[in-house]
């Protein structure tokens, strides 16, 4: 399994590069003298590179979860890939930056997770669910955590998404040139 | 669990844990040691198996999170240092806009 998740894992240089962009914010939100220029220079020169890997990977994630959630129905698959692409229109909006199109594609991706998620807990109380397929409470607990940290997760990222556009707005904007198809199927 | 043969006879026990002692049990000899053994293996093989598939099911659910997940920290500490770039703080919990860099 884990094997198989190293695709939906950042390249180690991405890592790398958000590293040290945090390390960067934190000695320019303590002050430290010329972090936030420096900081400045390393959001336009990482950015577009961040950007790019993270959207593939969004790009992977909602794949991997439209998949499941229609559980091999093409139209099924059909209707919520053309459902995605509206919400990615709608929550993004005309003339969004790269940024807020990652921001963009990290809610779609985490109403995705958080459907999913519900919907195979809801089926584990299906009247029609066969006995052999039912898991016991405890397991129900548990996916009800995972449940709970992906809701947590979701509603965090329309917040972030809200913050970075009124804040964004009243600030002088960092130049990346970056350039994201948020209608790439 | 064991199956023991003394004197050409077999005979069962189970283990009882009651804390950190072990308890040995007498469940019964010759063919009634036999079937009690057998009826015991197919109990635990098939609580192996019950597990082993409730494990391989939250892993399926970690497995469809964590890209989720890798995404989401991904775009927060680029928001974050986007914001800190743009000239913003977080003062008790709240984002302000420094007056001078």
């Amino acid at each position: 399994m884990s094997g198989a998740l190293e695709r939906y894992k950042l390249p180690a240089e991405v890592r790398e590069r958000l590293k040290e962009l945090r390390e960067l914010s934190k000695k320019a939100e303590a002050g430290e003298k010329g972090a936030r220029a420096q900081l400045r220079r390393a959001v336009a020169k990482c950015s577009p590179g961040v950007i790019a890997e993270a959207s593939d990977i969004a790009q992977q994630a909602q794949a991997m979860l439209t998949k499941t959630i229609a559980a091999g129905e093409p139209l099924m698959e059909e209707a919520l890939e053309t459902r995605l692409a509206f919400m990615r229109e709608e929550i993004a909006g005309e003339n969004a930056s790269p940024l807020e199109i990652l921001l963009t594609e990290r809610v779609v991706a985490g109403w995705l997770l958080v459907e999913v998620l519900e919907g195979l807990i809801a089926a584990q109380y299906y009247k029609g669910t066969p006995k052999s397929s039912r898991l016991p409470p405890s397991y129900i607990i548990q996916q009800s955590r995972i449940l709970e940290s992906a809701t947590r997760r979701y509603l965090a990222a329309i917040r972030e998404l809200a913050r970075v556009r009124k804040l964004q707005a009243g600030a002088p904007p960092v130049q990346v040139n970056t350039q994201v198809n948020i209608l790439r199927r | 669990m064991a199956l023991e043969t003394r004197g050409g006879n077999l005979y069962y026990y189970r283990s009882i844990r009651n804390g950190e002692a072990v308890r040995k049990v007498y469940v019964g000899a010759g063919e009634i040691a036999r079937i009690s053994h057998e009826s015991d293996r197919l109990r635990r093989t098939g609580q192996e198996a019950e597990r082993e598939r409730q494990q391989a099911e939250l892993e399926r659910l970690e497995a469809l999170a964590a890209p989720v997940l890798e995404l989401s920290e991904a775009a927060e500490g680029l928001a974050q240092a986007h914001l800190v770039a743009a000239g913003y703080r977080r003062y008790q919990g709240k984002w302000k806009r420094v007056r001078s860099t």
